[in-house]
């Protein structure tokens, strides 16, 4: 049998955040009641016109830039025209001549190894507004419609589902990293078109591409790929089906996916330049102040903290899961924790109280600075690592800094070394034992001073009563 | 290429519009016309290199867009006053399948 | 009736003075936007109970005024005369209305027009065809065929139109007034209803040139709504007007205006441009330079077919919000695609609809690089013929269409073969953007004609003075439809 290997294109849509919407001043924000964030222009209404938004377009060439793209001289958008109920203007604007950025790449790891996903263009576009399904009706809902949305296209580059789910993640890692967008895909606010097609070890293509469209999140898009690929191995190998070059939807409720249109019927969407957006210089100057505010991206840290800080793949992976948390990581090193130490700290014990309180660490009460207080006491020997747990529990909880904790624990509180020394004591004053026992009860004081004495005024005072009541007997 | 009856009513279809077959005829009658139009742009000399003409004020580069501020949602009310059908604040349309 | 000859200033002059109030105004207007109406069914929409405003230092203050029926006005039926639309009411003004608002300016009723400005005859209205006031039997030529004949008949000193390819310039010129076409970007068309984007252009009717200039300076800003307005602060058309025109050049286009083109011209024809020839000289020996020049002819031969093919492919876009889900009458059907084709097909008049299906077809990605690419290129080069000439002069004259109003039966909309240049030469004004002004230049068949003069882009004040100059040379300032007989 040949050996044939999936080929898969990638279409990712993604909601970008803003105050405004890209082509209308219409808020851009999610609401659960309809239509309270709308322009007349997100709904079309007889002579509107867009009009772009700056941060908008500032988003899509930091994109780019990531992107390695080539990034455009001007920004021009084009309309995309069909007709459908959620698209009120009957066409989208959209780039489609010359997009914001082209011929770029983005290194992405997939199961232990960098790969390269091969960037076709990126550009910038409105989104439709979103149909709601009553049992007899549709209803339409404009505050989705003109909201932001960057889509990233990708070559037909990866050849297996986990390798496109891969390079999903660090898409989205790097839309959170930037805050260009929360890319909640639970929000619906990341979208994929995924192509599929066969091809065999020539790396020529044995079956007619298919595309699915508007698949909503990693999950769907994984079960997208593997039931294709097994469609198209099938109609292959066992000519179970005729494939053509056709458009498909999943649907989550069967784990399917249905045919919507085949290329005889497809549209045309009869682009063309948007007459009414002039087009806006993106300046050298522009390019260059925007790549210089580009954060360190997560698969770069990644790669720092395993080859400089020497951190395994798991912990580096954990710490990188969100930019707050490889900040705060990056902050440690930066005050001078050891990073291993930093690494264990931040990915056992925050994460897990995080966790536990439900809270961000933007919120965590530890800041860096004072976990650096209990990481120096543990190196130096001042506390040991159970009191270094004990002091970071008590230093959330009491939000107190963890050196007032150090300072209590260099004390000798530790009950065996005390009872050893009372007991020596003891027994070096058997006279004022004795006196004590028979009614002299001020002698109490008098073996405190002696503990203290000895001790140098370092014994726990509550602990050294306690021991001495007991012991006196 | 061959204008026939088909292809102006396909046309037609995917523009949402239905023609009568007399206005069907017409637009067949003018294509004639823009055809041999099209005949006379296309003797222009060089014609392939001039670069498309797309907005009106050609040359005209804008350098600086809007701030990112929004604006107040109008009144529903308004938004929906022209609607002939609608239900609570949206529009109401047939069940959208597919 | 008193005030229906007077300009703005003279009536802004009686308001302040109180020789006259609003009320008075308002009263004599409804007068004759009645007899108007009957006579040649110029108003899409009139309005009952039409509210007097403070009279201020502003001119338009206190003035009525016609809008176009493709205007946004806000609480006013606002149709593009299309039955897609015969229900529509904005909640919002466009701006240009809302700039006038601010000017104390009285919005009298909205005129009829050609569907959605789709049209140069003015019979294809969802009110029915519209008749030129000087002689019923005839066109006003179109699309801004009401505001025409209304400003021609005296119902107010003036009425907005739009200019898409000529729809200001050439029914000024059969209904005997002005029309002025600024530079593209002057007026915010944020809420006019589109017909082509890349062409479309706010504007106005009047009945003498420093009228023109008045309203415009009240309309026009740079508009947040509108990327494509520029800032024209420092532009002052009013008070730039002065009469003087020495160092000025202008040149007319000999392919066009030599009769010699035209072997088969009708005696109206011949008239006109022999009016136009003697415009010329007098316009000479009054001190103005005026040069003939030649353009390649068959680049002139290109403008209709180049403005069919762009204006048709942007208007189907443009269009495709109409779709009666959001406004206009909903269409009946079981599905929201048969709503939407059964709106689209009853609502859109037999013209546009063949025009949406050229514009559709020269967008098609197989077609797009023969049709609308290489329209646009052509748009380009005769652009640059323009602004060549411009170099050199100021601006160029040229008579408007090939003769006075048409009768009916000669239906132009109908993309014929056979259109000449003379028809279709205005078009240029709106391919480079230019500003452009068409007066009244004389009579053919006791039926007026006009000439027009197109300058380069911003140079707006320049072009009026240059046409307040040729206007003060002739007789036809502030005429009237109905008093000149």
């Amino acid at each position: 049998m040949e050996n044939l290997h999936v080929v898969i294109g990638l279409e990712m849509h993604c909601e970008l955040k803003s105050n405004s919407k890209v082509f209308s001043f219409g808020k851009n924000a999610y609401s659960d009641d309809a239509n309270t964030n709308v322009s007349p222009v997100d709904m079309a209404f007889p002579g509107i016109l867009p009009v772009v938004n700056k941060k908008s377009v500032e988003q899509a060439i930091e994109m780019a830039s990531i992107l390695h793209c080539d990034i455009a001289n001007t920004m021009i958008f084009d309309r995309k025209n069909y007709y459908y109920p959620d698209l009120p203007k009957g066409y989208q604007i959209t780039q489609c001549e010359r997009p914001v950025g082209i011929n770029g790449y983005l290194e992405y790891d997939s199961n232990g190894e960098t790969k390269k996903a091969i960037i076709h263009d990126i550009h910038l576009e409105e989104d439709s507004a979103a149909l709601d399904h009553l049992p007899k009706c549709s209803t339409i809902d404009y505050n989705r419609a003109g909201v932001p949305l960057l889509e990233v296209v990708t070559e037909p580059c990866f050849n297996s589902a986990e390798d496109a789910i891969a390079y999903l993640e660090n898409m989205i890692k790097i839309y959170q990293y930037t805050n260009i967008s929360d890319a909640d895909t639970k929000r619906g606010q990341v979208r994929c078109d995924v192509n599929i097609s066969l091809a065999n070890e020539n790396g020529e293509y044995v079956t007619p591409r298919t595309e699915v469209k508007n698949v909503n999140s990693l999950g769907n898009i994984y079960n997208t790929i593997k039931i294709e690929e097994e469609r198209h191995r099938n109609a292959y190998f066992n000519h179970t089906e005729e494939l053509v070059q056709e458009t498909r939807r999943y649907d989550e409720e069967t784990n399917t996916t249905i045919r919507m249109r085949t290329k005889v019927d497809a549209i045309d969407y009869k682009y063309f330049v948007e007459p009414n957006i002039p087009p806006y210089v993106i300046s050298e100057e522009l390019k260059s102040k925007i790549a210089s505010e580009i954060p360190m991206l997560p698969l770069e840290r990644k790669h720092k903290y395993m080859e400089e800080y020497k951190l395994s793949e798991v912990d580096a992976n954990t710490l990188i899961k969100n930019r707050e948390i490889s900040d705060y990581y990056n902050k440690c090193i930066e005050i001078g924790i050891d990073p291993i130490t930093a690494s264990n700290w931040v990915s056992v014990n925050i994460l897990g109280e995080l966790n536990k309180s439900n809270i961000s660490i933007k919120d965590f009460y530890l800041k860096e600075e004072y976990l650096k207080q209990i990481t120096d006491a543990l190196t130096s020997g001042k506390i040991s690592s159970k009191q270094a747990k004990e002091i970071f529990a008590k230093s959330i909880e009491e939000k107190k800094e963890p050196k007032n904790y150090i300072e209590e624990n260099s004390q000798i509180s530790d009950e065996a070394t005390l009872r050893e020394l009372i007991t020596t004591i003891i027994s070096n004053n058997q006279a004022q034992k004795e006196a004590y026992l028979n009614g002299k009860t001020n002698l109490f004081d008098y073996f405190v001073g002696q503990v203290m004495k000895e001790t140098r005024g370092k014994a726990n005072p509550v602990l050294t009563k306690e021991l001495l009541s007991e012991l006196l007997k | 290429m061959e204008f026939t009856k088909e292809l102006v009513d396909s046309l037609a279809d995917k523009l949402l519009i239905g023609l009568t077959d007399e206005e069907n005829k017409m637009v067949l009658d003018e294509f004639d016309v823009i055809d041999k139009d099209i005949d006379i742009i296309n003797t222009i000399d060089g014609i392939e290199s001039v670069k498309p003409m797309t907005h009106a004020l050609d040359g005209v580069e804008l350098t600086s867009l809007r701030e990112d501020t929004p604006k107040e949602t109008p009144d529903i009310d308004d938004l929906l006053s022209n609607a002939t059908n609608k239900i609570g604040r949206e529009i109401q349309v047939p069940k959208v399948v597919g | 009736m008193k005030y229906n000859r007077l300009t703005i200033e003279e009536l802004h002059q009686k308001l302040i003075n109180k020789e006259i109030t609003v009320e008075d105004l308002i009263k004599e207007s409804k007068e004759l936007e009645k007899t108007l109406q009957e006579k040649c069914n110029a108003f899409d929409f009139i309005i009952d109970n039409v509210e007097a405003k403070e009279v201020t230092d502003n001119m338009l203050s206190g003035i009525p005024y016609g809008v176009k029926a493709n205007y946004s006005t806000k609480g006013i039926l606002s149709t593009g005369s299309s039955n897609t639309l015969k229900n529509y009411v904005p909640f919002f003004d466009a701006t240009a209305i809302k700039n006038l608002n601010k000017a104390n300016a009285i919005i009298l009723n909205k005129t009829a027009m050609d569907e959605f400005g789709m049209g140069g005859t003015g019979t294809t209205a969802r009110t029915g065809i519209i008749k030129n006031p000087w002689d019923i039997t005839r066109m006003c030529a179109g699309s801004s065929s009401g505001s025409a004949a209304a400003v021609a008949y005296g119902v107010y000193p003036y009425a907005l139109g739009s200019d898409t390819g000529d729809s200001i310039r050439k029914p000024a010129a059969y209904c005997g007034i002005v029309g002025y076409k600024p530079t593209y970007g002057m007026i915010s068309r944020y809420g006019l209803f589109p017909f082509a984007s890349s062409l479309d252009t706010c504007g106005v009717l009047t009945r003498s040139v420093k009228d023109a200039a008045i309203v415009v300076d009240n309309m026009k800003g740079l508009d947040e709504n509108d990327m494509t307005t520029f800032d024209s602060s420092n532009i002052h058309l009013y008070d730039s007007i002065n009469g003087d025109i020495k160092n000025k050049k202008l040149c007319y286009v000999k392919e066009i205006c030599d009769i010699d083109n035209y072997p088969n011209a009708s005696d109206e024809l011949k008239a006109h441009l022999e009016n136009f020839k003697n415009v010329i000289n007098n316009l000479r020996d009054k001190g103005l330079e005026i040069d003939e020049v030649s353009v390649d002819k068959k680049l002139l031969n290109t403008v209709a077919s180049v403005y069919n093919i762009l204006s048709c492919a942007e208007a189907t876009s443009n269009m495709s919000n109409l779709t009666g889900i959001i406004f206009g009458p909903a269409g009946a059907g079981e599905s929201v695609t048969d709503q939407m084709k059964d709106h689209r097909t009853k609502g859109f008049s037999p013209l546009i609809k063949r025009r949406f299906i050229i514009g559709s077809y020269v967008l098609q990605r197989e077609n797009q690089e023969r049709y609308f690419k290489n329209a646009q290129r052509v748009r380009r080069l005769i652009v640059e013929a323009w602004k060549e000439l411009f170099k050199k002069y100021d601006a160029v004259i040229l008579p408007v269409g090939s003769g006075p109003a048409k009768k009916f039966e000669s239906d132009k909309d109908v993309i014929s073969a056979e259109t000449t240049i003379l028809e279709e030469h205005l078009q240029i004004g709106n391919f480079g953007g230019f500003p452009s002004i068409t007066i009244p230049d004389g009579f053919v068949n006791e039926l007026p004609v006009g000439l027009n003069i197109t300058g380069k882009n911003y140079d707006d004040a320049n072009v009026l003075n240059i046409a307040y100059f040729i206007e003060s040379t002739m007789n036809y300032k502030n005429q009237n439809s109905e008093e000149r007989k």
